[in-house]
């Protein structure tokens, strides 16, 4: 039975939110479809329910809250660090579950203290559940963007492969097959001898100036897309790219880092093993990495219940440190998604740069899981399917 | 049991259909006079035909509204989601020879791949204040092949029903996703398609809805076997 009322839970929830330094907002169900599309990539479209107004702008029903309580801040003006909670419907196109269910969720938005802020946002989480699950274990997997992009950096590429790696971070098979590219060589072929003399003589204006000539002859606007100086600068970047390759060594050593899963316990300890092993200054990321560490354990949060999986991201170009998923233990359902996403503000159209980190709760997962436990004490042996799925968005 | 064939009505598409099936010992003739949308096929009493556009065809044989159509496979795989589970590609016919194709500014000598076009899509944002913009009408496609094949997330799909080549020198999208079948329009409007940009390689073909009652149907399999036949 899908969840079309607002679950009973939802006032613990919202309980648990006011003693926790929140302010409670709401967003319109009918949302500018842009921000979506453009934070979250086209593929959002058909996961999303779509309209139009009479003037042909694309509206869409609530997909999350995340991007609209972000907007909200941004145009209230309101100034930080300042923490939102909401709880309210939101509206995908799924294959398993209903459209339609309930979501609830922190934002906490301009805390400079990344770390503290990371372990506070976790316990937020656990309590909530602890609250609406009481009694029952909860296992939690973190990821970091930062640590990753750390240690493609310390493996010397160029930076064009460095971006490439970074943007499939959390894609297993698009990471895969950059990796396994890598091993070999990409030339550049089929430019003119004209073009050819110009970037062996290094020439970069002149060869600027040929490109612009050249889309000035075929009609082409200069000033609508990519700027001949932009093209210059990456068929440069391109050619020093195409003799790079990872040795065997460091390719290893990029393998080795992204199968790393650990307990929090023992994941300073094998981070710190890998930097040195591997030979790679990892130093700055590393400390970042413990300090959350350490604020967890200070939050109060339960080590011992939390999985470092080191390929753990997710592909958007907003999450810039930790993500972190919240199941009952044992179980696949995701009940709570979350991460720092310290890009999104600016992104959205904030002037200055704010960070933030935020998690969503799934009640209608949140409420499967009770029910569940309800159905296990006649019925042994039941398990819910897993919806989990890449791609959404938290 | 009536078989109903959808088949275009106009054009190229129409005269060689109708050809085709008429070498397959099916002729085919208008019901009333030559521009009736209806039709028959001689010697088979079972079978009628509907003479529809070729888009509306591939959203017929989706629907099962009719039993097998003549359409290209680009219309079959944009139009509909699933499309194999929902119809089978019964033959191809030979003819309607067409690529969907990735393609950008010839001016673009930095990009060949798609890997190329995931670096420049990933740094637009930030350096014009937008996402890459491509004018296509294929969404479905698109999609596909960017984000489900490459794994590029950040672009924006500008709906385009008619010149597309045109799109990137106007400054309306950046690259354009479009169906070509010699290059000529691209090369006219200084585009390129990508090395690994060719989307699918379509042409028209006898596309059949699939449906439990077709199972064990004689005409149906008849009607397969005679087309097979002659392609």
């Amino acid at each position: 039975m899908p969840l079309i009322d607002m679950p009973d839970f939802a006032p613990a929830i919202l309980e648990e939110f006011a003693g926790r330094n929140t302010t409670r907002v709401d967003t319109p169900v009918i949302q500018p479809a842009e921000p979506f599309l453009d934070m979250a990539g086209e593929d959002l479209r058909r996961r999303i329910f779509l309209t139009e107004n009479e003037r042909g702008e694309s509206l869409c029903l609530r997909p999350e809250f995340t991007i609209p309580v972000c907007l909200r801040h941004i145009e209230t003006v309101t100034g930080t660090p300042k923490r939102y909670a909401y709880l309210g419907e939101v509206f995908r196109q799924r294959r398993e579950g209903a459209n339609e269910f309930y979501q609830a969720g922190l934002e906490d938005l301009g805390d400079t203290d990344a770390a503290t802020a990371d372990a506070r946002i976790v316990a937020d989480a656990l309590a909530c559940l602890h609250r609406v699950l009481p009694g029952r274990a909860f296992a939690v997997t973190i990821g970091d963007q930062a640590v990753f992009e750390a240690v493609v950096a310390a493996l010397g590429l160029p930076s064009g492969w460095q971006r490439r790696l970074v943007r499939a971070f959390g894609q297993t098979d698009v990471l895969e097959a950059i990796i396994a590219r890598l091993a070999k060589p990409e030339p550049v072929a089929g430019l003119s001898p004209e073009v050819e003399g110009l970037l062996e003589a290094g020439d970069d204006a002149a060869l600027a100036r040929h490109l612009h000539d050249e889309m000035e002859r075929t009609g082409y606007l200069t000033n609508a897309s990519r700027a001949p100086e932009e093209i210059v600068r990456r068929l440069k970047e391109k050619r020093l790219l195409a003799g790079a390759s990872l040795d065997a060594a460091k390719l290893d050593a990029l393998k080795e880092f992204l199968s790393i899963n650990v307990s929090l316990r023992y994941a300073p300890g094998v981070l710190a093993d890998f930097a040195r092993s591997a030979g790679l200054p990892l130093d700055a990321a590393i400390a970042g990495f413990d300090a959350r560490v350490a604020a967890l354990s200070a939050a109060g949060a339960s080590l011992a219940d939390i999985t470092w999986r080191a390929a753990f991201g997710r592909p958007l170009d907003y999450y810039t440190g930790l993500v972190f998923e919240v199941t009952v233990r044992g179980e696949h359902d995701v009940l709570v998604g979350g991460g720092r996403y310290d890009r999104m503000l600016t992104l959205l159209g904030a002037k200055e740069h704010i960070p933030a980190v935020g998690f969503s709760m799934w009640l209608d997962r949140i409420q499967k899981a009770k029910e569940g436990a309800a159905i296990r004490k006649v019925e042994a042996g039941f398990r819910t399917e897993s919806p989990r799925k890449s791609g959404e968005l938290r | 049991m009536t078989i109903t064939i959808g088949l275009p009505s106009k054009g190229r598409m129409k005269e060689d259909a109708s050809a085709i099936f008429e070498r397959a010992g099916m002729k085919i003739v208008a019901v009333g006079n030559d521009r009736s949308y209806r039709g028959r096929v001689e010697g088979f009493d079972d079978v009628e035909i509907a003479f529809l556009s070729a888009s509306e065809i591939s959203r017929e044989i989706g629907n099962g509204t009719v039993d097998f159509g003549v359409t290209g496979e680009d219309l079959i795989r944009e139009g509909l989601s699933e499309a194999d589970r929902r119809v089978e590609i019964a033959a191809r016919l030979g003819f309607g020879h067409a690529d969907v194709v990735v393609a950008v500014p010839d001016i673009w000598l930095d990009v060949e791949t798609m890997a190329d076009l995931g670096d420049v899509a990933a740094e637009f944002r930030a350096r014009h204040g937008r996402r890459l913009a491509i004018a296509t009408k294929y969404w479905r496609l698109t999609q596909q092949h960017f984000s489900s094949q490459h794994g590029i997330q950040l672009y924006r799909i500008v709906e385009s029903l008619g010149a597309t080549e045109g799109a990137p020198a106007a400054g309306q999208a950046d690259i354009i996703v479009d169906i070509t079948s010699t290059g000529s329009t691209l090369k006219a409007n200084h585009l390129k398609v990508l090395s690994d940009g060719v989307i699918l390689r379509s042409e028209a073909c006898l596309v059949r809805a699939r449906k439990p009652e077709h199972e064990g149907n004689a005409t149906v399999a008849k009607i397969v076997e005679a087309v097979r036949g002659v392609v």
